[in-house]
Parts: structure tokens; sequence; C-alpha cells
């Protein structure tokens, strides 16, 4: 075969490439799943495995990851390229980082790399990010004003060196993580994942008899480029705007705001005129930034695309340096969810002004959680960290859906589990009466949960919590859901604090509901009356 | 005439399969008759009538009956169970509809999650309360508790769940309260979730033991009617039904829980494999099925089919992870794919060719049904490659458009560039690559490789497919046993009676007391046996095994470990960390090791579930090559003229070489060149590719 030419695939070999690209990185992910020490990736599926060419632009990825590390992980891929140049890698190697700009924008998250290569030349990387179950520094919480509080910052690195695991580095983590065991015991389970996606990638190499991966990936990318851009082309041109307002600081509401061009077929996301960064973690990285836009415009315009490079290649986006969706050294940005998860509804905002259809009212979400850490009887720093979503907005066809997990996808811990490996004892998780947004279809509830300390020494809780006073707006006449509500003790609390708890002590968590969807007036009587019944509104 | 007999019952959607074996020469006859959903045993009855006569057989002959069902995965699936009621601990009566708060698709803004079983005013709350050990926090408030029964029963409800939190630790709130029950309420079938699934995470339990008592009324009247309609026919043999683990059990047990059931047929088929592949000399066995809309894969190891300890149920959208109900039952492992002869083939928005999962079904069915089918499916590719034989279509019983399925074919090659041949020969390839990629997720997530198994085809499209299937996976031999079509009722009859128990156990291996993990095993075998004994099972060859699930303190899933005759510390560990290295490579430095839960899982077979079989063919002529035809192979890049083989003449010794074609009614089996075949004494195909 001439070299020169590139490889053509018809069809049908397309077809079955991609197939086994696909399934490659779903075992890695099942693996990655079944060896994790962390709740976050194995009951939450806070990860991803993907794997790319040799230029880092991403091929495929796989089916359970979240929406946000979708976005980012191809990027961080490049980031380490840039680091670590061709010449500089060699088999065997695994790159490391956690930092927030080149990864996805809070610490806990650490992605390691593999470059792949096939008769001595670079021809692919297997990569993977998973939440981590604890990075040091003050737990998380929007507290912390710089990085610098936040834990324990990895730049690119390299984590093994032709196989071999550098000792230093791994020292250096395990003593600055409350959990060494549980941290290092996860990012082993990730260079396991990465060995897995790199055989079966040879093997797949072997059978296809293809050397390298840029004739596949050339293929792929163009296709789903070609299928974003001709989804964007049906919507009409425009300069389409939204704005909202998110709790921000409790005492000072942050504004954002995103106006969106359609112009042929691609589309510009400029967040030009959003508030400028604060003191607090919730900034948002512009690695998150882009990945939550995405998100959002894909949700409304080709929803069933595979994800790689291809398709984001018609979407651009602008945020001015030191807004707070792109924060500069050395912000803090644990939190940056608290922000970045209210991206999506901005696009909402912008998209729905064109393809009304396709989009649904406000979320009880970004999604709520509860950190909490001490030391156990035997004198052991733990931490745990527990999610509870909030109501989904309602949309054009029908009601929104109770407590779920929306954009991220993050399951809650069962009872069960947290009072096994917490001192709480939770005293009820129940649906939140009437906290759905009126309308023709009604927001999905949120829910209720509290918890009492029953732990003899004190412990640290901190919060994600947000819409405690903006809730979730409605559309097309809906109303908004109800607000979230944090109380300690029967008294509501800033959300954005830390607390001690003592034994004894309560927390009560409300999250949000989500919007309704047109005129309550125009609900159906029975809709309405089996809302009665069953209890999910008073009225 | 003693009755010496076994006579299987499987009623499935479409068709309800009936066989009767004679154990003493192994000589079977086969029945299929149409299902009668309104009441199942109208057309079981009616079945068994024509499968009597067409055998010359006395129904007093008749010694046993096994019998597998779906009609409780339908009544779940449809939501026409019984009014069930829920109770549960203050505060969690919500649990049920709250689920995980996990979408199963991501982009999809029009979910729909799966509604729960027992709606929201039939979920009420009992004040008690457990510790994670155990320990009681809060007495339970019996007089409170009993009014709110009161409540369901006056609202109609007749099958009551109970799911306390922390019950699997100890079942003492949710016995107190059945027994309270039972003295006010005597009528209300009451299932505890201690009793059906004792493990932790309160939601898989609740919807388990919720989902129980939503069809035990169902089951109870079902199974009464049956044990009578057999009775009255003169049968002496009593009913035994089909688990979901591959086992059997008796009347009573399948009463009080038959969410166990509710994966029988499949099981049976996966059965019906491993009994194919033992009598092939093969260990490791990948059951392939491939019908009209779906296929499924089960791995069988030393000659059983392996077995989930869970499973998801009634799915909202059939192939999607997370969109069904989690059901905590020892389940033989299957894996469904959307792929089967009624598959569509259509143009991806991205230019790919795409298989399935839309089907085409059996209306309008493929192209070349001319039912008014109109895209091409994977029977129209099959047939247009000369895998399957216009004119012998169901054993010629039906007429075949072959025109039109080219017809169709050719349109949607030429929509994507492809010669007409490449394009018939895509959709096969594609399907068979969707179903192999399965096969490999599946067999890594077991830490083991292909090329260690053997493919064993049953079900209409199987057999076409298995050949090119085997070759994508490195797989060497490839079986089509005889009578694919009703195979998964031969399995039942080869079936062992066999009980799952578990129990929690949730401790440290350094600091577990071996001594009470020792009571727990024995106390769930001494329970696991008397099931068993009283199905009349072979007690001198029963097979008690123990196992555990544990895992790496701080994780969070468990694997379940065969403990292996391990009963000291050293030994236990040894047997986790080996278990665990065959599943993920390596394990990790310095982490400790716990206890979750403690499995029995008792077995013994079943008098008359001998190891003979004969079919009852019809012999269609005395030759077995019945000709050639031009069938197209990969491996040649074009189609040649190929011998095709009337099964049922073949005779034991058989040896052919690829590529070849047999003929059966219900089926087709291809084989490739660079294959050995021979037919094997109980009439399977072996195929085994030398080249």
């Amino acid at each position: 075969m001439n070299a020169e030419t590139p490889r053509q695939f018809d069809a049908v070999e397309l077809e079955l490439l991609w197939r086994r690209l696909i399934s490659l990185v779903d075992e890695a992910a099942a693996a990655l799943v079944r060896t994790s020490f962390s709740t976050l990736v194995r009951e939450s599926y806070d990860f991803s495995c993907i794997v790319t060419d040799a230029s880092g632009q991403s091929l495929v990825q796989a089916t359970e990851s979240i929406p946000s590390f979708i976005g980012t992980l191809p990027e961080t891929v490049k980031h380490f390229l840039k680091f670590f140049p061709p010449e500089t890698l060699h088999p065997g190697d695994v790159l490391i980082t956690n930092d927030i700009w080149l990864g996805t924008g809070h610490l806990p998250d650490i992605t390691v790399a593999k470059p792949i290569f096939r008769h001595g030349k670079l021809v692919a990387f297997s990569a993977s990010t998973a939440h981590a179950p604890d990075i040091g520094g003050k737990i998380r919480s929007p507290e912390p004003r710089e990085v610098f509080e936040e834990g324990l910052q990895i730049p690119p690195l390299k984590l093994m060196r032709a196989g071999e695991a550098d000792e230093t580095l791994v020292a250096i983590l395990r003593k600055n993580v409350r959990t060494p065991e549980q941290t290092m015991g996860d990012l082993w389970a990730q260079v396991v994942a990465l060995d897995l996606m790199e055989e079966r990638l040879h093997i797949l190499m072997e059978q296809a008899g293809l050397d390298d991966l840029a004739a596949l990936a050339g293929e792929i990318h163009a296709r789903c480029e070609a299928a974003m851009r001709s989804a964007i082309a049906a919507l009409p041109d425009g300069t389409y705007s939204s704005e909202l307002q998110t709790d921000g600081l409790m005492d000072k509401p942050v504004t954002l705001k995103l106006s969106l061009t359609i112009e042929g077929d691609r589309i510009i996301a400029d967040y030009t005129g959003t508030d400028a960064q604060v003191d607090r973690a919730i900034n948002c990285a512009l690695c998150y930034t882009y990945a939550m836009t995405m998100y959002g415009v894909k949700v409304c315009t080709s929803p069933h695309l595979p994800n790689n490079e291809g398709a984001w290649r018609p979407i651009s986006i602008i945020a001015p340096d030191g807004c707070i969706v792109n924060p500069v050294f050395p912000a803090s940005g644990g939190s940056r969810m608290l922000i970045g998860h209210y991206l999506p509804m901005l696009v909402f905002g912008c998209l729905g002004q064109v393809v009304p259809e396709r989009v649904m009212a406000a979320c009880g979400s970004p999604m709520w959680g509860m950190n909490q850490s001490g030391v156990n009887a035997q004198g052991k720093p733990y931490a745990n960290m527990f999610f509870y979503n909030g109501g989904m907005g309602a949309n054009m066809r029908g009601d929104g859906i109770s407590c779920l997990s929306w954009p991220s996808n993050v399951s809650s811990t069962a009872i069960e589990i947290t009072e096994h490996i917490a001192p709480l004892r939770v005293h009820y998780k129940r649906l939140r009466v009437d906290s759905g947004g009126p309308g023709r279809h009604r927001g999905g509830l949120g829910q209720e949960i509290a918890l009492e300390s029953r732990s003899e020494t004190p412990i640290a809780v901190s919060f994600l919590a947000e819409r405690t006073i903006f809730p979730a707006f409605g559309i097309e006449g809906g109303k908004a859901g109800a607000p979230g509500v944090l109380r300690i003790n029967g008294e509501k609390v800033d959300p954005k604090k830390q607390y001690v708890l003592s034994r004894g002590d309560t927390v009560i968590l409300a999250t949000p509901g989500g919007g309704g969807h047109g005129d309550p007036e125009k609900r159906d009587k029975l809709a309405r009356e089996s809302d009665i019944q069953a209890g999910y509104a008073s009225r | 005439m003693s009755a010496s007999l076994s006579l299987g019952i499987d009623i499935g959607g479409t068709f309800t399969d009936l066989v009767v074996l004679d154990p003493s020469d192994g000589r079977a006859v086969i029945w299929k008759e149409s299902t009668t959903p309104d009441d199942p045993a109208r057309g079981t009855m009616l079945g068994l009538m024509h499968l009597l006569k067409k055998g010359n057989i006395a129904p007093g002959s008749i010694g046993r009956v096994v019998h597998a069902t779906t009609l409780f995965t339908n009544a779940l699936i449809e939501r026409k169970g019984a009014p069930t009621g829920l109770l549960t601990t203050a505060g969690f009566a919500d649990t049920l509809e709250i689920g995980r708060e996990r979408k199963y698709e991501l982009y999809d803004l029009f979910l729909e999650m799966p509604k729960p079983l027992v709606p929201r005013p039939l979920r009420r709350e009992a004040r008690e309360r457990l510790a994670p050990d155990g320990q009681i926090e809060v007495p339970l408030d019996v007089e409170a508790m009993l009014h709110e029964v009161a409540f369901l029963a006056e609202a109609g409800v007749t099958s009551l769940a109970i799911c306390f939190l922390h019950s699997y630790a100890n079942s003492v709130h949710e016995r107190l309260a059945a027994e309270a029950i039972k003295q006010k309420f005597p009528r209300l079938s009451i299932t505890l979730s201690s009793d059906i699934a004792p493990e932790i995470r309160e939601y898989q339990r609740c919807v388990t033991a919720v989902a129980n008592a939503y069809v035990r009324p169902i089951a109870e009247i079902y199974l009464e009617n049956l044990e009578k309609a057999l009775k009255q026919a003169g049968i002496p043999g009593s009913l035994f039904l089909m688990l979901s683990n591959g086992g059997l059990t008796h009347v009573a047990e399948a009463k009080r829980a038959p969410v166990q059931l509710l994966e029988s047929g499949p099981a049976a088929g996966a059965l019906a494999g491993a009994w194919f592949g033992r009598h092939a000399g093969l260990d490791r066995v990948l059951a392939f099925d491939m019908g009209g809309t779906t296929a499924k894969l089960a791995l069988v190891d030393d000659g059983e089919p392996l077995v989930a300890w869970g499973f998801e149920a009634a799915r909202t959208k059939r192939f999607l992870r997370g969109s069904g109900l989690p059901i905590q039952i020892a389940t033989v492992e299957l894996i469904e794919i959307g792929a089967g002869g009624g598959s569509i083939a259509r143009r991806s928005d991205l230019g790919t060719l795409h298989v399935g999962p839309e089907s085409a079904g059996a209306q309008p069915g493929p192209v070349c049904y001319a039912r008014g089918g109109y895209e091409p499916t994977v029977t129209d590719s099959d047939l247009s490659l000369g895998y399957l034989n216009a004119d012998f279509f169901l054993g010629g019983a039906m007429r075949i458009d072959l025109a039109g399925a080219e017809r169709a074919l050719g349109s949607l090659s030429t929509s994507m560039g492809l010669e007409p041949l490449r394009g018939a020969f895509g959709i096969h390839d594609v399907v068979n690559e969707n179903m192999a990629g399965a096969a490999r997720v599946a067999i890594a997530e077991r830490g083991r490789v292909p090329q260690d198994y053997a493919l064993l085809a049953t079900g209409g499209a199987a057999p076409v497919h298995a050949w090119h299937v085997a070759r994508k996976l490195g797989v060497k031999h490839v079986i089509c046993p005889p009578g694919a079509g009703a195979g998964s009722t031969i399995g039942m009859l080869m079936a062992p009676a066999r009980i799952d128990r578990v129990a929690s156990f949730n401790m440290s291996l350094a600091s577990a007391d071996l001594s009470a993990a020792e009571a727990v095993f024995s106390g769930l075998e001494k329970d696991g046996l008397a099931v068993i004994r009283e199905t009349g099972a072979d007690m001198a060859k029963a097979r008690l095994r123990r196992l555990a699930d544990m895992r790496y303190i701080g994780q969070g899933f468990e694997i379940t470990v065969p403990l292996e005759g391990n009963s000291d510390r050293q030994g236990i560990l040894a047997a986790f960390e080996t278990a665990y290295r065959k599943l993920f490579g390596r394990t990790p430095p310095g982490a400790a090791v716990q206890f979750v839960a403690l499995r029995v899982s008792v077995s013994a077979p079943m008098p008359g579930a001998g190891g003979k079989l004969r079919l009852d063919g019809q012999q269609t002529s005395d030759a077995a090559l019945k000709g050639y035809r031009d069938v197209y192979f990969a491996d040649l890049g074009e189609k040649r003229s190929t011998p095709v083989y009337d099964r049922y003449a073949l005779t034991p010794g058989t040896n052919i070489t690829g590529p070849a074609v047999f003929e059966e009614n219900e089926s087709t089996f291809i084989v490739g060149p660079g294959a050995r075949i021979s037919l094997l004494p109980e009439g399977s195909i072996m195929a085994e590719y030398v080249s």
C-alpha cells in the first residue's frame, strides 16, 4: 500500500471500526467502575475514558461519561502534548495532572493519559479523568479564595516512566490527601483502564491493518463535523441573548450573560457581559465553561451525534479573561458547577427562541451535595461526599422528572451506605411537596433530606447548594419551582460556608424543584387531581 | 407402566414449547403451540394434547413436569400485577420513587423513568428504626403500623411489601410487623425485603420486594390452576418451576418468591446451551440465541451458565442500562442485544451503515416476506447472500420474495455508494459486529478471552450468523444443536434443582468472627437443602457451594468469590485475590479486605435429567446432499457454489469440509471455508475452524 494515499473506508468498514472503538472504551469504563474505591466513581459515575488520535483529538468516549468530562478530557490530552511533545514520550509512560485550567476546573478530578505507540510511532492516547475521593486542602466548599487553599496541585508530570511509577510523586500524593489508600487505589484503577484501552486498540489496529489512526480519525471527525454543521444550518441565523442570576456569594448575586450567534453552519457563544471572577471557589474555568456550553448546544441540535472532536468544531466560545466563566490564576474553582451547571440553561434561553420544542424550563440544579469530613475513632482522617438532586424542568411534552441529576449525571448514595460510611443518621429523604413549578406541565419535585450527626468528635460539613435565592424559572408561562433551603438545627444558614457539627446537630437540605412549562390554568384537570391525590401538590 | 417420562413446558410471548423426554433412551418429542395470553393454561393444555397424540404417549407415564414462563415478567412490563402496597421506615416512603437519581440517557430531555410499581398513596410508613449494625434504635410501633395497613386494605391492596432500613442486618422489625399483620389481615399476601433480597442498598432491595409482592397473587392463582389442570389431564407427576438462576424448585417455593421466576425462560435457553456444550465435550460455551428482534448471549463455564446476583427488569428503553427496575435475584447472566433477523438496516445520519435495534418484527417483517416491509433487514441480506433458501423457507412453508429483497438492498447500497453485494454482506457483517462487541465486553468483564469459548447457536437466526461471529471473536468451534428452535425446553428437562441463598455479613476479613460466618453458612445451607430435598432431587449427588461477596475496604462494588473449601483467613484472602486478579489484572497494594455478604448455592440433579437425547426428526430424504447453491463468504470475497445438506439425513460420524450449508425446518447452519465439520452422537453439528 502506498503510504502517501490516505486509507479509504466505506460505509461498512467505518461502522465496524467505530463500533469496536466504542466497545473498547466501554470495556475500560466497566473495569474502572468495578475497581474504583471512591463512591464518586462507582456509584455516581463521576469519571470518563477516551481514546484520541496522536494529536489529542478525541475519537471515542465511554458511553457512561458525565457531560463535563466529555468536553474537558480531550482538551487535557492536547495540553499534555504541549508539555510533553511526542519526542519526549515513550511506551509505558503515563501522564498526570489535576491543574484546574488544563483539567476540569477543580482539583479533585485527576486526569491520566497514556501515549500509545505502534511500530515505534505515536499513534494514539488512552486517557481517563476520575473524581478522586480526596485531594487534600480545605474540604470542598465555596470558601477558598485561591486555588492554593483547595488542595494539592499536580502540574503535568509523568506518573509512570516506561512502566515505572515515579515513587517521589506517589509519596507526595499520598502525604497530601486524607485518604491515601483510596486516592491511590483509584489512580491505579485508572491506569488499569488505560492499559486495557491500549491493548484493545493494538488488537483492533492489527486486525484492521492500520499503521496509524490518522485516516480513520479524519473520517470520523469529518462526518461528525458535517452532521453538526448541517444541524446548525437548519436553525435560523441571528444573535439570541439570554441572562440569569445565581445566588453567587449570597449577599451579591452573580449575573451570567450569553449571546449566541448562529451564522450559517457555525455557532459563536459569547459570554461578554458576564460578571467578573470572585474570591470564592465558584469560578468556572474555561474548560468547564466549554464543556457545559457544548452540552447545551448538543442537547438542542443533535442529541444522538457521537461524542468526538468533529462535533465540537463548528462551535466557538468567547469569554473575556477574568470573568467568572473564564477566571485567571490563582482563582479557586472547587465548586465551579455552582456556576457551570447554569450554562446549558443559558444556551436553552437563547436556542429556545428558535426551537422552543427542544428545550425545557430551568432545573433544580446545580446539583446539591454535602461534604463531610472528620477523624474517626481510630484517629484516621476521612472525607465523604453525598449528592442530592433537585427536580427537572418541565418541557413541551410533559412534566419534569422529580429528583434527577441534570446536566450532570451523578446518582445519590444509598442511605444504608451513607449510614455505614459516615457517623450520620438520616431521618428522612422524601419528595418535597409543592416544590415543582406550576404550569401546563409541572416542574419535577425536589427532595428533603434530614441528617443528624452521631459522631462523638466534631465533624466538618460544607455544601453545594444553589437556587436558594433565585429559583428554577418556568417558561412559556410556567411558574418557578420552589427555591432550595438549607437549615442547621432549624436555622436557615449560608450554604456557601463551612460548619462544624456536634453530636445531635441536624442538617436539613431541601433541593429546589424544576420550573413549569406553559400556563398553569391550562393544566389538565385529571393531572391536577392526581397530583393532589399523590401529594405532589397540596392544591 | 411406570411414570418415567419428563414433560417440559415453556410459555413464551408467541409460542408455547412443549417437549416430552424419555430419559431411558433419550427420545424427545417436541410440539409448538400458539400462546394464549388471556389464559396461558388453555394453550398449554391444548398443546399438551397435541404433543401426547403426536408421540403416542399416555399421560400416566409422565413422572414430572418442568415449567418456565415469561408471564410474570410480562405482568411487570405491562403493569398488570396485583394492587400492591408498601410499608417502609418512617421518612422513606419515597425511596421507591426517588430511585437512583440518574439519567439513563445523557442527551434526551424527554426521558421516561420507570414508574414505581406502588403509587405514592399506597406507600405508607411505620415508626421504627434500626442502626446500620442492626441494633434497634426505635422500637416498632405496632399499633400505628396496623393503622396504616388498615388504610391499605381498605384501598383494595391485596399484596403488601415491607422494606425497613437495615433489615438486611436484622429482620426483627419486618418479621414482627408481618406477624401482627397476619393476625389482623389474614388474607393479605406479605413479602419481606429481608426474606427476598437481604442485601444492603434500600432502593434495590425495596424494588425487589415490591416486584415480588406485585406478581405473587397472580403466581399463586396461576400455579394452582396449572397444577389442577395437569392432574385433570391424568398426569401423575409433580410440577417444578424453572428459576432465573437456572435451577428448579417446587411449587411452594415458587409461590413464596415468584420474583425468582422472572427470567426463567431465558435461563432455560442458557441451560440448553450448557447441556449441548457439555455433551460436545466443551467446558466453556458462549450460548448464542438470535431470533427476530433480539440476540441473547450467555456465558457457560465448566458446564454451568454464569449467574449474576441481580438484573434489570421491565426497562422503559429495552437496551438501555438504567431504564429498568433493579431486581436483586440470582439470575443467569444474559446480555441482550437489539439484533435479530428483523433488524432494519439504514444509512445513519453520518453516512455509515446502521443495523438495528429497530426491527421490522413479524409485522410487516422483512421485505422478503412481502407483507409491506420496505426497509431491508438482516433476513433480506441473509437471503440475498445465499444463506437462506427462498424455496425452503421455514421448511418450505412460506413463500418468499427474493427479488423484492434485492431491490431494497440495492437501493440502500446505492445510496451509500456501495456495490449491492458489499451492501448485503455489510448488513450481515455489521449485525455480527454488534453481537461480537457485546460478547467481547461481557467476556472481558469476567477477565476471560473469547478464544477460550465455543459458540453454540440456537434460535432461528443464530446458526446463520454464528460462523462469522465466531471468526470475529477468534472462536474456533461452533456448534449447532438439533431442534435449535425448541432448545430451551430441552434445557429445562436437564436442569438440576438449585437454590441460591444470601445473607448480609458486613465485617472486615481481619476482624470477622469466622465461626459466626460458619454459622451463617450452615444456616443458609440447611435452608437451601430443605427446599431441594422437597423437590425429590438426588440428594446423594447434592452439591454445596459457599461464596462470599467481598471487596477492598472503601470500594463500593463487591465481587463474588467462590471459597472452595477455604475457611481460614489466609485461604479466604487468597481466594479473594485470585478472583480479583482474574477480573481486574492487578490487586491494589496494601489494601484491606472485607466481607459484604455470604452466599450459598445448593444444587442436586433431578432424577430423569439424564444424559441422552434423540430428537424425533422428520427424515425428509435419504440423501443428505440436497444440491448446491451460490453462497457468499467473506474469506473468499465472492459467492461460491456450496453444497447444501439436509440436516435430518446426516448420520453420526459424518465428516464434511467447509464451506457447507445445513438446512432444517427452523433454521439454516452456515459454515465457511476452512472448516472441519462433524455430526456428534446427540445430533449436534460441530464446525471447527482449522485454517
